[in-house]
């Protein structure tokens, strides 16, 4: 198929998929940094069962692939009575992957600021909270943006495990995957899809850098 | 171990910091050892010592960066508080100087003196910084003050940090071996700035190897070795009349760099 | 003596607690680890009560047959991993040479391969192998329909890790070999690769998680890998919530263990681990 036939075909759909990505992407990256923030937290939290629980979440979902979370979402938890629509299987999927790795970019993050400034903080009579808002939390946010630019990334090319499923409407992948089981789809349908997932990766990509120069903090 | 014969009148004003049979253990190994030491006001006290003496760790601990296993701290007669909002008050009130001079790396030069008197003494923006300016050009570093710390020299940070614990208006200043981690040739200018706050009255714990240092301005020296204080005395006496084995191989290893 | 150095930020955020902080940590410390065994209770409930726990789901776990079939999955999956991992080592190091190199039109041209493939997810790339590659009339096996394009996805952030490798190497080094009458060319290979290579084993080690995570949607093209090998398990012995488990439990132990070996190197050379 030429390119103009393609996008006569399958135009609609082809902007439905990049919008259905851009949605699924935004509302698992935002529900990831607040559970990330969550479980960050708990991590670094004096109470250990917390900690513990913490650091199990983060090394489960950071070690499991997308695809064999997303299989047992779909259809391992019904037998156990949990039966979820199929986006939001995608989007729980995504999510819990992406606030693993969004806790360890803020841990990192933490981890950067240092010993000392805690305890100059501490000793010009800082109590915890104020700390808290006035050295640990501005830093490590400033620090993370680059990180989280990338994890956004990551996030929106996690989501092309909605091809696995049935979604309403597709995902970019799923419609490559659709239009080439129906119809000889040709190379430009593959192009398409990824010119609208590297398209989005390099505005992003280009954003973060632009935020990241003036957050960056100078060591 | 000699005896601290300066300034024992019970009757006279409690000593600005006190400590009483601080102990204190890294796993086994005892690194604060039946500490008992008095700051008066007004005085200069320079803590000398091999590096694993605890010299550190009893600075520290005076505003309670590190924890002590047993004994007593007393800041103007009052125990050392051990949590929360009193504890935060205390170390508002005394001023510690880093090693690694320990600025707050997202703030600007002028921002890291003012935080202090804004968030715990609630002073208003414009005076802080009224006040931030003055210590800063104080302190020489002026004009630096809308940089960021990572712009600064090491000397020029620590003095910073000098002027940010200034800026608490502090009873008395704790300074961790300020000037170890800076290149000879900066070593000076941060010690002219603590010369001048011990001529003017500030009341300080210095833990140094800077021995011309404790010469010119310490009321006192206290040598630590092994977690205990060896010996106590004036300047002259210990530098040219060390009574301990262990004081005098330390001076003459000083000597010979 | 200063512990400052060697506590983490994870212990110095909160301070040496004092009496009531003591008291209110111990409290919930209690609290939380009944609320976490409680946790762990209702999910072991959820299994039992949907009969999830009854022997016949469990019971072939002890053959050796089913051990054996698993086993062939995971040689599959190492399969694919080490030698789409081997590939894109190759094409990440000639796409970062290409990226630095002083040809303008080299380095553009190798500066789009490498975003391009740092920007599609993996899924799209087997699908453009396993559904549009073979409307041109070329056959291949599934073996390669699931390697290819893991290997080129993984060799696009490859080239960039390298990239951060050779950044690394100090100038002067460059400088130094270049004033010793070596050519660019040897300065290159005999100076800054070597020692770039050594600055991110930890990161490649690190990239082989995502490439294993990859392999999993080796059933897509029906490649006997890991999970496509626990589907036939499932229809065999109809029990899909424990093989699942199963083999998530497998899954993150292998990935576990590889990211520990990458933070075990790092340790041990001293070098960052670049993602």
């Amino acid at each position: 198929m030429s390119v103009s036939e393609i996008l006569a075909t399958y135009g609609d759909l082809y902007v439905q998929a990049l919008l259905t990505t851009w949605r699924m992407t935004l509302i698992s990256f935002v529900l990831a940094m607040l559970i990330a923030v969550v479980v960050t937290v708990m991590r670094v939290s004096p109470i250990r069962p917390l900690r513990m629980l913490g650091d199990f979440y983060v090394q489960v979902f950071r070690n499991i692939a997308g695809i064999a979370l997303l299989i047992i979402i779909v259809y391992a938890l019904p037998y156990l009575g949990v039966t979820l629509p199929y986006d939001i299987c995608v989007i729980a999927t995504t999510v819990l992957l992406g606030s693993a790795f969004g806790s360890e970019h803020f841990m990192s993050g933490i981890n950067t600021i240092g010993v000392g400034q805690i305890e100059a903080a501490r000793s010009i009579g800082l109590t915890f909270t104020q700390m808290l808002r006035l050295i640990v939390i501005p830093q490590a946010l400033r620090s993370a943006v680059l990180p989280m630019t990338n994890l956004f990334i990551a996030i929106m090319l996690t989501t092309a495990i909605g091809s696995q499923v049935p979604l309403s409407p597709m995902e970019l992948t799923g419609l490559v995957s659709y239009i080439n089981t129906r119809s000889v789809g040709g190379i430009a349908t593959f192009f398409i899809s990824a010119l609208g997932y590297v398209g989005t990766a390099l505005v992003v990509g280009l954003v973060g850098n632009r935020i990241d120069k003036k957050a960056r903090i100078l060591r | 171990m000699a005896e601290d014969h300066s300034r024992k009148s019970p009757e006279g004003p409690a000593p600005i910091i006190e400590l009483r049979q601080v102990n204190k253990y890294f796993g086994k190994l005892h690194v604060l050892n039946n500490i008992n030491l008095k700051v008066a006001k007004g005085e200069v006290l320079v803590v000398i010592g091999p590096s694993g003496s605890g010299k550190s760790t009893m600075c520290r601990a005076i505003n309670r960066l590190e924890t002590i296993d047993s004994g007593e701290i007393l800041i103007e007669g009052k125990l050392l508080p051990q949590e929360g909002k009193q504890l935060a008050q205390v170390r508002a009130e005394l001023g510690m100087v880093f090693q690694s001079f320990n600025l707050f790396a997202h703030k600007t030069i002028l921002d890291n003196v003012t935080m202090g008197p804004i968030e715990v003494l609630g002073m208003s923006r414009g005076d802080a910084e009224k006040r931030a300016m003055a210590l800063l050009e104080r302190v020489g570093v002026a004009e630096q003050a809308s940089k960021v710390p990572a712009q600064l020299s090491g000397g020029q940070q620590q003095r910073v940090a000098i002027a940010r614990s200034l800026a608490m208006n502090p009873k008395a200043m704790l300074f961790d071996e300020p000037t170890s981690a800076l290149d000879p040739e900066m070593i000076n200018e941060v010690l002219a700035v603590m010369v001048e706050l011990a001529q003017g009255g500030m009341t300080m714990v210095v833990v140094t190897h800077e021995m011309s240092f404790a010469r010119r301005v310490a009321d006192r020296v206290v040598f630590m070795a092994d977690g205990e204080i060896l010996e106590k005395g004036s300047p002259e006496e210990f530098f040219d009349h060390p009574q301990t084995a262990r004081a005098k191989t330390f001076l003459e290893s000083i000597q010979g760099h | 003596m200063n512990t400052s150095g060697t506590t983490s930020m994870r212990d110095a955020l909160y301070e040496a607690p004092g009496p009531k902080m003591r008291r209110k940590i111990r409290i919930w410390t209690i609290i939380s680890a009944v609320a976490v065994a409680w946790l762990v209770y209702m999910i072991v409930n959820v299994f039992y009560v949907h009969g999830q726990l009854a022997p016949r789901y469990w019971s072939f776990f002890t053959r050796a047959t089913t051990w054996r079939y698993l086993g062939q999955g995971f040689l599959g999956t190492v399969k694919v991993s080490l030698t789409a991992g081997a590939i894109s080592l190759v094409l990440g190091l000639v796409f970062m040479l290409l990226r630095i190199s002083s040809i303008k039109v080299l380095s553009w041209l190798a500066r789009i391969v490498i975003e391009f493939f740092r920007g599609v997810p993996s899924l799209l790339l087997i699908y453009f192998f396993f559904l549009v590659i073979p409307q041109y009339g070329i056959k291949m096996s599934s073996f390669w329909m699931i390697t290819l394009p893991v290997a080129l996805a993984a060799s696009g952030v490859l080239a960039e890790v390298f990239r951060a490798g050779v950044n690394a190497v100090p100038k002067g080094q460059t400088e130094a070999a270049l004033s010793l009458g070596m050519s660019p060319f040897k300065v290159t290979h005999k100076i800054v690769l070597p020692q770039a290579i050594r600055f991110v084993i930890p990161s490649l080690i690190s990239q082989l998680v995502v490439v294993v995570k990859d392999t999993t949607v080796a059933y897509v093209v029906s490649y006997p890998d890991l999970l496509q090998n626990g589907r036939v398990l499932i229809t065999n012995y109809d029990a899909l919530v424990s093989t699942y488990f199963v083999i998530a439990v497998i899954y993150i132990l292998v990935n576990y263990l590889l990211n520990k070996a990458a933070i075990a190197v790092s340790r041990r050379t001293g070098a960052k681990i670049i993602r």
